[in-house]
């Protein structure tokens, strides 16, 4: 009776059993089937139950901006001592500081409905949350403008015994403030560190020996190697020569090749700017590392400030005392010189409307890319550009030399992002430590999640808003772009979903609702030769009474560095008025 | 007939994997360290069903019948085993001896099933087609109940029905079992009732499995529940017998009538009674009205504010009589003021000013909790405070979590209360700490400004409580911040080696 199964008869039996027979035909006696099937359908996030709404930069005037500019009749023209074009961090500070310094007299003009640039926020019932900048480190010594910032904003209470400030606790990242997700749990702390290997934990460590050695490391002519703001940093060779190659090939001559390292560093690179290690410069890299020496009389060095709204705060605190200095809906157009004067026009994109200003000065504290825009357009209108040319002949021709005649010498690249504020009625706690404010995954090409209520003090259990951060860094930006803002809302959600799903298994069911954020000028791409290249010194060059103004002076984006350069425009300002 | 035994071998290895997975899965729930719990539940199984093969051998007539009857007890002591643990948790002492005993058994009995049925098997196919088709079935089996289990088992069905779900599976293999060889085997029909009764069992433990966890819940309590009630914030569970009522929140003691006068008489008296007339009182958590009881015992007192997260708390010890009773009507007294709040968010936005304040706040076992004792929060109590004020905190267990104690005591010294540490025996919890902090030194009372009528604080205990053991004395010390959390990395430590040693 000897009748062994043949293989199909095998097969079928398994597909039998396997799946009519135990899951749905006993599921089905059990009159479970439907509810099982009903909970399935929840988890499905390919037909979401909750809202997803593209909120983001106006579209309508970014096509304005990649197009040409429009123009006509100008309805009004108004005058002021000042006109600061752009009213993100850089260009709020350039109007705190010349406020603080007595003069008043001035227009900001943005074109979005609110100021803040990328450093925005928005808020729903569970809480306020960030758009895009959502920290500042301690600021170091040397860091003049931010600290005077923070002591007026009361950020820094005072100062301890030894000198060091005393921040508000309130402001500090409370504690847990991140973990990381890898080999199916999470993890304290960013650096990988559980389960390495021998050579693995080594690597890890020499490189931190070597970040510690250029964060005390000062060059020949007495500034710390690498500084905040950049442009304090030292000059030295030895440490601007790290320009010349990527992060990933200093990585390589410094024999760094186990994963865990190379994938921390990777990862730290598209954290502050953006882009990978195999693209940007190696001094960028190494100043996310070596640049942050901020201490602290009431916590560890190195902490970061944050608030419920990312750096939104810090906007609304700059916004307080210039509610009539500031313009909205305010697209630029053109700038050009008349009888000595520079008029700035806007298109009131809200009421259709061109409007005038005229001033002695302007802070032009757009991105660089606009700037070109606006300055190419200027010269082409001949009179316009011989004008601005005559404040600044040599150099101008010098600009010129490089490029071709209308346009501008520097072109910087941009890496866009998507942010995504997502708002869950409970947040899971995951396998291991409990909810950071910063929650990163090894495996995901985005930058994981934010938690935004994490500063609150109450203890109730509260639904929770989420950030979520994915720099488009797997190709180059223009192709980036075009995926960003190809794909639908719908499309991103179920990406956005798919990828949180991998570190928390059934977040799907949690989300109340997904609001989208595209950038698609993200940040500026600190690339080989950015920073100490000639053309970003060339770039700092004002035209006439034309100030630039922006973090993509700096060739890296940040609040220190879009600060800097908001008061060193107004600095230059109040010194030539008197 | 092959064929049908060939499937029995695979519905039994599916089951007999998943007995595994649960015990595994409820040890790890039930006592933590999931390693360990599955390292062992693994390795304790296997061993038994090595010892079930071996045992196979004695088994020389009727095998059949043997087969039928271990599916029948694997049915039943696999099919209850996961709400035989969860209800046995709190009734015995040492819940690993039954976590092994039932590993083991069903570990036997299962190793008893595949030696059975090869056995049957063997006059029906060559050996060499024997072995292979067997573990084919058996390996494949395992593998359809290790997905099954974490993807859709325990998510949808949770524990107590999937273990019951099998179950009926063991006694389907009988009933088939019995109707293969309806022609050999003895007794079969009291075998096919007793399947029937069985099924009977697990089908209405299926049913009634939420039921059986609300027992499983309320086995927690050695008293029998009076009420009980889920609020936005926590699970309120209120035990009681003829001589001791009991709080529960999150399954966790916060009183018991026999002795929640020392613990609150140890909160208030101390120093209250240093006080010089004090007139305005702040009362933070708390919302059981016990400590506003004791603060209503000195005359000069106009007014307390007791500030609670949670209404139906508040309600609660306001309406309920055995409660009244107990707070002896605190709450609805004419002098206090209920807030429901959050207490830090509230203390930041009051201009209210105290000469007195209580904290009364869950130990420090989460993050949340854990900026409730932060520096920052102090300095905004400080902020409240008169100048001649005083606050107290309780500070956790000086004996279990002495660090967690320093740590409290420390904090409120760094911004600037002079600390008083002082810890009361209350049996329910051990030996119980608190901390006063007043702006100008302390100075405990003389008898005569203690009220009437304490049964437990007089100068001479106070005079002890100020007294600390050298075993109780701190090992490491630091400042409890927003962002360093450091009362909760101690609290857990502590606490969890407290655990592990009990
Ligand atoms: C996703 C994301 C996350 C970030 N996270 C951080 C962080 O955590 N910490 C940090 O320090 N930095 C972060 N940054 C960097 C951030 O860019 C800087 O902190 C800072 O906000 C830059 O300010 P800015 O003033 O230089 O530029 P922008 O913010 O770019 O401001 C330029 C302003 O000019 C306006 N404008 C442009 N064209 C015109 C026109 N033609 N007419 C009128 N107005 C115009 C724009 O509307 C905008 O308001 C992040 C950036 C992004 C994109």
């Amino acid at each position: 009776m000897s009748t062994p199964i043949s293989r199909s008869t095998f097969l079928k039996t398994l597909a039998a059993l396997g799946l009519s027979a135990v899951a749905a035909k006993l599921l089905a006696q059990l009159k479970l089937s439907s509810n099982v099937l009903d909970l399935f359908h929840q988890s499905n996030y390919f037909a979401p139950k909750f809202t997803c709404r593209l909120l983001g930069p106006s579209q309508k005037v970014g096509h304005m901006l990649r197009g040409d500019l429009p123009t006509g009749p100008v309805k009004e023209t108004k005058k002021t001592t000042v006109t600061i074009i752009g009213g993100g961090i850089a260009g709020l500070s350039a109007a705190w500081w010349l406020k603080k310094e007595g003069l008043s007299d001035f227009v900001i003009l943005d074109l979005e409905p609110a100021v803040g640039g990328n450093s925005r926020s928005g808020k729903n019932q569970i809480s306020a949350y960030p758009w895009g900048a959502h920290y500042v480190p301690i600021p170091n010594k040397e860091s003049l403008y931010v600290r005077q910032l923070f002591e007026e904003l009361k950020i820094i209470q005072g100062y301890a015994a030894g000198g060091e400030a005393i921040y508000d606790e309130l402001m500090l990242c409370h504690q847990p403030q991140d973990r990381l997700f890898k080999d199916g749990a999470f993890h304290d702390g960013l650096v990988p560190k559980r389960g390495l290997q021998k050579q693995e934990e080594d690597d890890i460590s020499r490189f931190f020996e070597k970040m510690i050695a250029f964060r005390q490391a000062q060059g020949s002519d007495g500034q710390p190697a690498f500084a905040i703001p950049i442009a304090l940093s030292s000059s030295d060779k030895q440490f601007t020569e790290l320009d010349k190659i990527t992060m990933a090939q200093w990585l390589k001559n410094n024999n760094f090749a186990t994963k865990p390292l190379l994938w921390y560093v990777d990862y730290c690179c598209r954290d502050d700017y953006g882009s990978t290690a195999a693209f940007v410069s190696a001094w960028a890299g190494i100043h996310y590392f070596a640049g942050r020496r901020g201490t602290a009389a009431n916590s560890e060095p190195n902490a970061v400030l944050t608030w419920p709204q990312g750096n939104g705060f810090l906007v609304e605190q700059l916004k307080v005392p210039l509610g009539n200095n500031i313009q909205l809906n305010a697209l630029v157009t053109n700038i050009k010189k008349a009888d000595g004067k520079l008029v700035t026009t806007y298109l009131n994109h809200e009421s259709n409307q061109f409007a005038a200003i005229t001033s002695d000065f302007v802070v032009l504290a757009t991105p660089r890319f606009v700037a070109n825009k606006l300055l190419a357009k200027s010269s082409g209108q001949t009179s316009a550009s011989a004008n601005l040319a005559a404040g600044n002949s040599h150099k101008n021709a010098l600009a010129a030399a490089h490029a071709p005649a209308s346009t501008p010498s520097y072109a910087p690249t941009y890496a866009p992002w998507i942010v995504a504020n997502i708002s869950l009625k409970n947040l899971p706690d995951g396998q291991g430590v409990l909810p950071a404010w910063d929650n990163v995954s090894y495996y995901s090409p985005s930058l994981g999640y934010v938690v935004a209520n994490h500063q609150e003090i109450t203890t109730r259990h509260k639904p929770t808003v989420i950030t979520y951060y994915f720099p488009l860094s797997q190709q180059e930006p223009k192709a980036s772009r075009q995926a960003l803002y190809k794909a639908s809302p719908e499309q991103w959600s179920k990406t956005i979903v798919e990828d949180l799903e991998k570190m928390h298994p059934g977040i799907a069911n949690e989300i109340i609702s997904i609001d989208l954020w595209p950038w698609g000028h993200g940040m500026v791409r600190p690339s080989v030769g950015e920073i100490w290249g000639e053309s970003r010194q060339k770039m700092k060059e004002p035209k006439g009474n034309i100030f630039f103004a922006h973090s993509d002076m700096s060739g890296i984006s940040n609040f220190e560095e879009a600060q800097y350069h908001g008061v060193e425009a107004a600095k230059i300002i109040l010194a030539k008025q008197t | 007939m092959t064929y049908a035994l060939l499937i029995t071998v695979f519905v039994i290895s599916t089951c007999g994997l998943v007995y595994e997975l649960i015990a595994g899965t409820i040890a790890s729930y039930l006592l933590g360290d999931s390693i360990t719990q599955f390292s062992t539940v693994i390795g304790v199984y296997l061993f038994s069903m090595g010892v079930g093969s071996f045992l196979s051998k004695y088994i020389e007539k009727n095998i059949a019948l043997t087969f039928v009857q271990v599916e029948l007890l694997i049915g039943l002591i696999g099919g209850a085993s996961a709400t035989l643990l969860f209800l046995m948790f709190n009734h015995i002492d040492n819940f690993r001896i039954l976590l092994y005993s039932l590993v083991a058994i069903i570990g036997i009995l299962v190793g008893l099933e595949i030696p059975l049925l090869m056995r049957i098997l063997q006059q029906r196919l060559d050996f060499k087609d024997l072995v292979s088709q067997i573990f084919t079935f058996d390996y494949v089996g395992a593998l359809l109940a290790s997905l099954l289990f974490p993807l859709l088992l325990v998510p949808y069905l949770g524990l107590m029905r999937t273990s019951f779900l099998f179950g009926l599976f063991n006694l389907g293999v009988a009933l088939w079992t019995i109707h293969l060889f309806k022609d050999e085997l003895p007794w079969r029909n009291s075998l096919r009732s007793t399947a029937f009764i069985l099924i009977v069992v697990l089908v209405s433990g299926f049913a009634f499995s939420d039921k059986l966890m609300g027992i499983a819940e309320a086995a927690t309590y050695q008293d029998p529940v009076i009420y009980s009630t889920t609020t936005p914030y926590q699970r309120i569970v209120l035990t009681g017998n003829s001589k001791d009522l009991r709080l529960f929140l999150n399954g966790n003691l916060q009183f018991s009538s026999r002795d929640e006068y020392r613990y609150h008489e140890a909160l208030i008296h101390p120093a209250m009674a240093s006080l010089n007339q004090p007139q305005d009182v702040l009362v933070l958590g708390g919302g059981d009205g016990l400590a506003v009881r004791e603060i209503l015992k000195y005359p000069s007192v106009r007014s307390i504010t007791l500030v609670d997260l949670d209404k139906a708390m508040t309600d609660l010890f306001k309406s309920q009589e055995v409660l009244t009773r107990l707070n002896q009507n605190s709450l609805n007294n004419s002098k206090v003021k209920v807030i429901i709040d959050d207490a830090f968010v509230w203390l930041r936005s009051t201009s209210q000013r105290f000469d007195m304040a209580v904290i009364d706040f869950p130990d420090p076992s989460n993050y949340s909790l854990g900026k409730l004792y932060s520096d920052t929060f102090y300095r905004a109590l400080k902020k409240v405070m008169k100048p001649a004020g005083m606050v107290v905190v309780q500070s956790t267990s000086p004996f279990y979590a002495k660090n967690s104690f320093w740590c409290v005591d420390k904090t409120l010294a760094s911004v600037g209360f002079n600390t008083t540490p002082y810890h009361a025996y209350v049996p329910a919890f051990g030996d119980w700490g608190y901390v006063i902090g007043s702006l100008s030194p302390f100075k405990a009372a003389t008898q005569a400004s203690y009220p009437a009528g304490l049964r437990y604080v007089n100068s001479e205990t106070v005079t002890q409580m100020l007294c600390f053991a050298p075993d109780m004395l701190p090992t490491v010390t630091s400042v409890n911040k927003l962002n360093n959390q450091s009362l909760v990395h101690l609290f857990e430590s502590e606490w969890s080696e407290y655990v592990d040693a009990h």
